[in-house]
């Protein structure tokens, strides 16, 4: 799955945590929960735990708390995906 | 802090010298809660606001000469509540189920619960859901007492409430339990910091255990409690015989709440109405706030913790 896939998918998860509109979520790799009125420490962790379920993944709570930016995601679950 | 978040808690918390002052030491502990806190604040009616500052102003008595070590116990509190949320959301329960369990993980550790209790100070001032329940407490629990009243209060922590209590006009005698005695000390120690208006007898009790009680108030108060029992419907049925006829209790209990050692959920509005109902009272009164003053449906739907506080009567 690349890259540019993963980050698709994760905006479409981002508007359903969120609660926004998909075409309202503007996210690139370097957004930050800065960027985001909604993303906060609580619909952080609603993010994560749906980002698992999507690509069948879990993440460490040492990888959670390291998450700063959409790319970092990105790369985490790249980075756990089946070779 | 950065200067712009900084100017927006001290334009919210205008007036409130206590909420900004508790506010900035959870800051200096974790700069990076700004972003909560501004929400936390900012989606106060002028009323919570006032009762914020009521109960932050109490929450400074007690941490006076420590405030650095409460606000690094309150991030720790969060970051371990924060685990609890994981694994919530993903398992869909929490993590523990048994007195046992909480005693041989959490109770039993001082160092770990002198931790959490100083954290869980905080959240009653910096947590949206926990001052909306303060500020329902004062002006339509003490508030609404038509005449003069006995108050009991189980599990009574930090003696906030009890406190509270003490200071109305109204109130004639108080009275707390805790199945604890290290509990009770430490609500005794909190009841002095605080300039208690009234004594208060404090009386070790396990209300799961206990005879009949041998006495009636007029006021009953559970407030944070429920949740740590394996058993919360029974408990709220023994209370039933502390109320006196004409009294009302009051019940404050979270909905998806998980924490280190909650160990009955409570996933709706429909289980808190069944639990009171269930115990023997009838609801005149019941208040949900969600977590950071989301709507409580969304709130409901997503999960989010939700603190639930009902006004009952014996029916």
């Amino acid at each position: 799955m690349s890259r540019e896939v993963i980050l698709g998918d994760i905006r479409e998860i981002m508007a359903d945590v969120f609660d926004m509109d998909v075409d309202d979520v503007v996210v690139t790799p370097d957004t930050t929960a800065d960027d985001i009125e909604e993303w906060d420490s609580l619909s952080h962790i609603r993010l994560i735990v749906a980002v698992e379920r999507r690509f069948k993944v879990k993440f460490t709570n040492a990888e959670i708390e390291r998450l700063r930016r959409v790319g970092d995601l990105v790369a985490l679950v790249e980075a756990k995906q089946p070779a | 802090m950065t200067a712009p978040h900084a100017a927006s808690l001290d334009l919210t918390l205008a007036g409130r010298p206590s909420a900004r002052a508790l506010a900035g030491i959870a800051l200096a502990a974790w700069p990076e809660h700004e972003k909560f806190l501004l929400r936390s604040f900012g989606q106060r009616s002028p009323a919570v606001l006032d009762a914020s500052e009521t109960v932050s102003a109490a929450i400074l008595k007690l941490i006076a000469g420590e405030e650095a070590r409460f606000g690094e116990d309150y991030r720790w509190t969060c970051d371990r509540l924060r685990e609890e949320e994981i694994f919530f959301h993903r398992e869909g329960r929490y993590r523990l189920s048994t007195f046992a369990e909480a005693h041989a993980e959490v109770y039993s550790n001082d160092v770990y619960m002198g931790r959490y209790m100083r954290g869980l100070l905080l959240t009653q001032a910096l947590w949206f859901n926990h001052a909306a329940t303060t500020e329902m407490f004062l002006a339509r629990v003490l508030g609404a007492m038509e005449g003069p009243f006995d108050y009991l209060e189980v599990g009574p922590g930090h003696g906030l409430m009890t406190a509270f209590a003490a200071a109305s006009p109204l109130c004639r005698s108080l009275e707390a339990w805790d199945v604890s005695a290290t509990s009770l000390e430490e609500t005794r120690a909190a009841l002095k910091k605080l300039g208690a208006a009234k004594p208060v007898a404090l009386v070790r009790t396990d209300i799961l255990r206990a005879e009949p009680a041998q006495r009636r108030f007029d006021l009953v108060v559970i407030s944070e409690v429920l949740e740590h029992l394996e058993a919360p419907g029974e408990a709220l049925r023994f209370l039933r015989s502390a109320l006196s006829e004409r009294g009302r209790i009051f019940v404050n209990v979270p909905i998806n709440s998980p924490s280190p050692d909650h160990l009955a959920l409570f996933s709706s509005r429909e289980d808190v109405v069944a639990l009171v109902e269930g115990a023997g009272y009838r609801i005149d009164r019941i208040e949900l706030y969600a977590t950071q003053g989301r709507p409580v449906e969304t709130a409901l739907a997503q999960k989010i913790s939700v603190s639930a506080a009902v006004v009952g009567r014996p029916e």
